[in-house]
């Protein structure tokens, strides 16, 4: 079985998966949870760390354009995330800005090969793989669960799929992307990568009342 | 809590900005006098109108202005910088730098 | 006594439940509050007053009043009116000593005339001193309740909640309100305090039969049942209104943040209790209360009652005393005249005694003191005066239903318009805010069916379907105004406020003693002041602070109202307490080392490793100076600046010059604020021509990003700011040993001095891990810091500990960094700068560039200096090297008068002596000048100004 310290690159939090009782699956360069013992129930309420899998993101007044030059197609509107022919999940932040999220099986290559480009003036790229900590929460509950710890109107009538809220969690600035997994409502969460420790524990204690535990990968991908 | 209506984000929870003061006029960085400096630096108007205020949405990192009555509180408009500043800003050069204040390079 | 169905709405018979209060076992059943199930077993007396200690029982049964506050395990504070029972609670009175029934504190009401209104500003501060005598007898004597500071936190969270309209209240006025705007295609939210819907209808009686309140209300739970947009929240208090229909809503020990787009507030009206002598003795309750006894718990409030009423509502409180199997004396009916109501009618027909015109001059007290007994009444004769001929009746139970008060609070907290109308007699709600409105009692409305005809209406405009809101104020209707239920005595004792024991002597006292507002009279005598907010006194005590005052009532406004409408729990307010952590990505490798960890803002960082301080930071010192040492650094900022214009944007918010600085080289950066201030430093690292990587302060790069992003909205460069600062680890790996270790795991760079040269900047692998590489330290020796991807910074660092066991690596900690920056004489920004410390202060001019026309504070920097200096910052030494030292901030005086401080100080291990910066004044600054530090105890310590660095002051080691 894989260890997150088999790799150097290690999610902020792999202690805390560990002791959950977590075990890894390795990716390219980091190994992910994939599952654990005592396993949440995703279709209720669960929460998942993704944090090894690609992601990438870039800023500047031509990153839009020079993305769509690459092929990698942003929404029209900002705040609102794309998804790629590839699974990959391409969020508009900005005007100027936008943040390339792998699928969660990891076989999109875009961010890899975004990543190994070098962009013009006016493009720059930001890596998100370093500055963020990437969550999902999933289940028919995770709506009801960010209420507690979100001030935007989250629920889903009120913010269609894709929709992209940039906000304060648990007074955290959090970039909250819906995201369902079938007919799973599920969200990803991405912060700052050195209080994913407190969001994390933040989090479970918001999901204890809808008996919310954490998930493993393979359980995510198995909603859709 | 007070709404903000962000021109990024949306209506938000006032608590997720931070306002950076009025929208004041820099004098001429070199050819002002010290006493015009001063007022810029240290003067608020404080009128009881409606005033420009500059306000920054901390999540996204987007400033933008809003247009507020300072006696009422309501929050008549907000919009993008670049409305009220649309192009590049360059200060005037120095004449003589030597004759500047102190200092190396 | 317990009442059979149908009285009892609420309790289920089948479920008993035991608790005690005082200690004594009790019975009731599941829907119980504490006070009904005391009272369904003849328990009326529940706690003592917070002043005089005078018995009180039941007023309101709704949690509109103070006088049956109990304490719960470690609670206090609970109103027993409403709290729920269930098995096993343990409830205990409050304010006594001994016992509640025999308090040896009732000898304080003895003394009430040497406790006139106010005594608590006239009293305990002559002769001076006096006041550490009372001061234990008030503080044993005062207060509510006992609090018990090792009261663990209990559970209480917040969620957020959105509606399109809010119907706080649900009353019928309510219940109709939601379903017509749930008609239209939104989102309604309906709130109401108690456990069930129907508000007044629950326990009033609107006909002679009393059987058409209930039918509708059963009516509208039915079509609410069927209604899908409306969310029903019950035993949920809305405790105010905040700025765009922002409303806290308390359940349980959740507070719930709802935003509305429209709020309907339809919560009803307070029944007000009449005034006069002994008006607070158990026994004595309001009609309402009487009724919810009956029907919601089923229980008989007494044997042989009398009701003091004026209209309808009274003669219902009779038939349902009748009906509950109580004998009812006598009506006393403070109405000149008869009205004709058909429940006035039956009252009459069934033989109770009305004594028309009549008012209330007292009532008696049991022998013991703590149950009412009978009343006197008399025949009015003008606005609280009574004949002198009497009517003395036995009775146990007193229902005053002789007025209201709408419950306005939410209105008032919008900055809508309530005050008193003589028409009514009570207050008025006169404007409301706008995205709000008004239906039923609380706007006025007592009919029934004219109460769920506004709630319609309001559900309809909030709705958007109709655009005729509930018109306010409403046009006058030709019911006569509530009467003047205020009847003073010679012998005083009639309570107007009963949290505060406050009597009309209190308050006429007040009004003669000059404080002829309500708002003074409130301070001054504390009226409304108490747990119930004037939810029951603040209609009587306006009354009397106006007449007193010779003003109008027409038009006069209470005290002004705030959140909350009733009492939150601090851990409401507090909720699960969110406070966002940052933890770098090497704190478990701290925590292993047996690092003491220190909080720098939002970041944890060790302070020293071990659990010797001294010995940790005399080795950690010495390895970085001798061998090598490895902190952690995470917590800098770090922000790329990128574009064309990224060394012109430098130029504008640093004081140095960066247009030529070479790529692959460092250079220091200091941020000022528009008046000069140093507000930031650190180095700007220049990778490409258009491409710096800028280091700010810990907890500095927030600032300096906002600063950044805020000036170049303004600028419209061509750069782009990007705050990497969670994003990247970094340590600085720093003694004569560096070098040697870092080839170890770095072999794709030069590291050569002359290769690689003190403030120079590199891109290269370390352990395999593509980081930034940069020769600078605030330390002084040979080091290099290094900041790489921060999910590699646990094993950057491990890769670097392994590669320095050889030479014995040692990880040092903050307090070991700051005392090696100054025996480099480096400054800290914010410990060795304040919040007016310009650059020449500092010693900072050589880093003010003369070649730019701006940068921030450049402009505020020329005019003081045009003024001179007035302090300068200086490196010392002291006089006596083995005598006591001064501690940071710690007084330069001269002459008496302070000219500086001391900002750091350490006995460096390094050099084995005191070094230190302060601040003195400018004639004092010159090297081996003397000045004079005042240390513990006033001593005067002497101090030496001495050149810096203390260390190296040729720079030469950090160089090698």
């Amino acid at each position: 079985m894989a260890q997150p310290t088999d790799h150097k690159r290690r999610s902020f939090i792999y202690r805390q998966l560990v002791s959950a009782g977590a075990e890894f699956t390795s990716l390219a360069d980091a190994a992910v949870a994939s599952r654990y013992r005592n396993e949440g129930d995703a279709r209720k309420l669960g929460i998942a760390d993704l944090s090894p899998l690609p992601r990438t993101g870039f800023k500047g007044r031509q990153a839009l354009d020079w993305m769509a030059e690459q092929d990698v197609a942003a929404s029209p509107h900002n705040n609102l995330a794309n998804l790629q022919p590839d699974g990959c999940l391409v969020a508009r932040l900005a005007d100027t800005e936008a943040l390339v999220l792998s699928d969660l099986e990891a076989k999109s290559t875009t961010v890899e090969k975004l990543n190994a480009l070098e962009p013009g003036v006016g493009c720059y790229p930001v890596p998100r793989g370093d500055t963020y900590f990437w969550f999902v929460l999933a289940g028919i509950h995770a709506p009801d669960c960010l209420l507690k710890i979100c001030g935007v109107d989250i629920r889903p009538h009120k913010f269609p799929n894709h929709s992209i809220a940039q906000t304060s969690i648990a007074r955290l600035s959090t970039i909250a992307i819906r995201d369902d997994r079938g007919s799973t409502p599920a969200y990803h969460l991405l912060a700052d990568g050195t209080s994913a420790a407190y969001f994390w524990s933040a989090v479970l204690d918001a999901m204890a009342e809808f008996d919310g535990r954490p998930i493993g990968l393979e359980s995510l991908i198995a909603l859709n | 809590m007070k709404l903000m209506p962000c021109p990024l984000n949306g209506l938000r929870n006032i608590s997720e900005f931070v306002c950076g003061g009025e929208v004041t006029e820099m004098p001429p960085a070199v050819t002002a006098s010290d006493s015009d400096w001063a007022a810029y630096v240290f003067m608020e108007n404080n009128a009881a109108d409606v005033v420009r205020e500059w306000w920054l949405h901390v999540t996204s990192g987007y400033w933008f202005i809003a247009e507020r009555h300072t006696a009422s509180d309501e929050i008549l408009r907000t919009y993008p910088a670049s409305e009220l500043f649309p192009k590049r800003f360059d200060f005037e050069p120095l004449d003589d730098p030597t004759e500047d204040q102190g200092g190396s390079d | 006594m317990r009442l059979a169905a149908p009285f009892g709405s609420l309790i289920d018979r089948d479920a008993p439940v035991t608790f005690t209060f005082e200690g004594r076992t009790y019975q009731g059943f599941a829907g119980d509050t504490v006070a009904s199930a005391l009272a369904a077993n003849d328990v009326w007396l529940i706690s003592r007053s917070f002043k005089y200690h005078r018995p009180r029982g039941v007023l309101t049964m709704s949690g509109d009043d103070g006088n049956t506050m109990v304490q719960v395990g470690q609670e206090p504070n609970g109103l027993a009116d409403i709290l729920p029972i269930h098995d096993g609670l343990a409830v205990m009175g409050q304010h006594y000593s001994g016992s509640l029934v025999a308090d040896r504190d009732r000898w304080i009401e003895k003394f009430s005339s040497f406790l006139p209104v106010g005594f608590y500003y006239r009293a305990f501060f002559k002769p001076k001193g006096i006041w550490n005598f009372w001061e234990k007898l008030v503080r044993a004597k005062a207060g509510l309740g006992r609090v018990d500071t090792s009261t663990p936190h209990g559970y209480y969270d917040k969620a957020y909640a959105f509606a399109d309209v809010a119907v706080i209240g649900g009353g019928v006025a309510g219940m109709a309100a939601a379903l017509e705007a749930a008609k239209a295609d939104v989102e309604v939210v309906l709130v109401e305090r108690q456990p069930m819907l129907g508000g007044s209808l629950n326990y009033t009686r609107i006909d002679v039969e009393g059987t058409s309140g209930p039918a509708l209300v059963q009516e509208l739970l039915g079509q609410l049942r069927a209604a899908k947009n409306i969310t029903v929240m019950t035993e949920a208090t809305c405790t105010g209104w905040f700025t765009d229909n922002f409303l806290p809503i308390v359940v349980a020990n959740r507070m719930v943040k709802l935003r509305a787009g429209q709020v309907i507030v339809a919560t009803g009206a307070v029944e007000q209790p009449a005034v006069f002598r002994n008006n607070d003795l158990p026994g004595i309750m309001l009609g309402s209360a009487a009724q919810r006894l009956i029907r919601i718990y089923g229980v008989k409030p007494g044997q042989r009652a009398v009701v003091a009423c004026y209209g309808g509502t009274g003669y219902g409180v009779a038939l349902d005393l009748l009906d509950a199997g109580v004998e009812v004396a006598a009506i006393v009916d403070l109405s000149a005249t008869p009205t004709d109501n058909p429940r006035r009618q039956a009252a009459v027909d069934r033989g109770i005694e009305v004594l028309q015109g009549y008012g209330l001059r007292e009532a008696n007290a049991r022998r013991d003191g703590a149950h009412l007994a009978g009343v006197v009444a008399a025949p009015i004769t003008g606005n609280g005066e009574l004949a002198d001929e009497q009517r003395a009746i036995e009775c146990d139970l007193l229902c005053m239903s002789t007025g209201w008060t709408p419950a306005a609070s939410l209105v008032a907290h919008a900055a809508g318009e309530v005050s008193y109308a003589e028409r009514s007699g009570s207050f008025m709600v006169r404007a409301v805010a706008k995205n709000m409105q008004v239906a039923g009692a609380v706007s006025g409305e007592w009919v029934v069916d004219a109460a769920i005809e506004e709630g319609r209406q309001a559900g309809a405009a909030a709705s958007g379907q109709d655009a005729n809101p509930v018109p306010v104020p409403r046009a006058p209707d030709d019911r006569p105004p509530q009467p003047w239920a205020i009847f003073p005595h010679e012998k005083g004792k009639e309570f107007v406020d009963f949290d505060e024991d406050l009597t009309v002597a209190d308050i006429r006292n007040s009004v003669a003693e000059g404080f002829g507002d309500i708002e003074l009279v409130k301070r001054f005598s504390t009226v409304v002041m108490g747990p119930s907010q004037g939810r029951v006194s603040a209609l009587n005590a306006l009354r009397l602070v106006q007449s007193h005052a010779g003003r109008p009532l027409e038009g006069a406004r209470g005290t002004t109202n705030r959140p909350p409408v009733t009492p939150e729990k601090f851990g409401h307010l507090s909720g699960r307490g969110f406070e966002p952590v940052r933890l770098t990505a090497m704190h478990d490798r701290h925590v292993e080392a047996d690092a003491e960890m220190t909080v720098a803002g939002a970041w944890i960082r060790p302070a020293y490793y071990g659990a010797d301080r001294e010995q940790a930071l005399q080795d950690e010192v010495m390895c970085v100076r001798n061998n090598v040492g490895l902190i952690d650094v995470s917590t800098l900022g770090g922000l790329d600046v990128r574009g064309p214009d990224a060394a012109e944007f430098l130029d504008r918010v640093y004081t140095l010059s960066y247009a030529r600085q070479q790529v692959g080289r460092a250079r220091y950066v200091l941020m000022c604020d528009q008046s000069g201030t140093i507000t930031d430093d650190g180095v700007a690292c220049r990778f490409s021509d258009d491409n710096f990587y800028v280091t700010t302060t810990t907890g500095g790069s927030d600032a300096v990003y906002r600063t950044m992003l805020l000036w170049n909205a303004q600028w419209r460069l061509d750069v782009d700011i990007t705050n990497l600062t969670g994003g990247l680890a970094a340590v600085n790996i720093a003694g004569p040993n560096a070098r040697a270790v870092m080839e170890k795991i770095c072999s794709e760079v030069d590291l050569s001095a002359e290769a690689f040269p003190y403030m120079g900047v590199r891109l290269a692998r370390v352990a395999d891990i593509a980081a930034r590489l940069l020769r600078v330290g605030f330390v002084g020796e040979l080091g290099y810091e290094i900041h790489a991807p921060a999910g590699m910074g646990e094993a950057l660092w491990d890769a670097l500990m392994d590669a320095g066991a050889e030479f014995g690596i040692k990880p040092f900690g903050v307090e070991a960094q700051r005392i090696l920056r100054l025996e480099k004489g480096h400054i800290i920004i914010t410990q060795d700068t304040d919040g007016l410390t310009h650059p020449h202060e500092a010693n900072m001019a050589w880093a003010l560039s003369r070649r730019k026309p701006f940068y921030f504070g450049r402009r505020a920097i020329a005019a003081q200096m045009k003024r001179g200096l007035t302090r300068k910052l200086v490196g010392f030494t002291l006089a006596e090297p083995d005598g006591p030292l001064p501690e940071e901030s710690h007084l330069v005086v001269r002459d008496g008068e302070i000219t500086g401080r001391v900002t750091s100080i350490v006995r460096s291990p390094t050099l084995n002596r005191p070094i230190g910066l302060a601040f003195v004044a400018p004639d004092q600054s010159e090297t081996g000048q003397s000045f004079s530090i005042k240390g513990h105890g006033g001593r005067m310590i002497e101090a030496l100004v001495a050149p810096v660095p203390f260390y190296d002051p040729e720079n030469s080691r950090q160089e090698m």
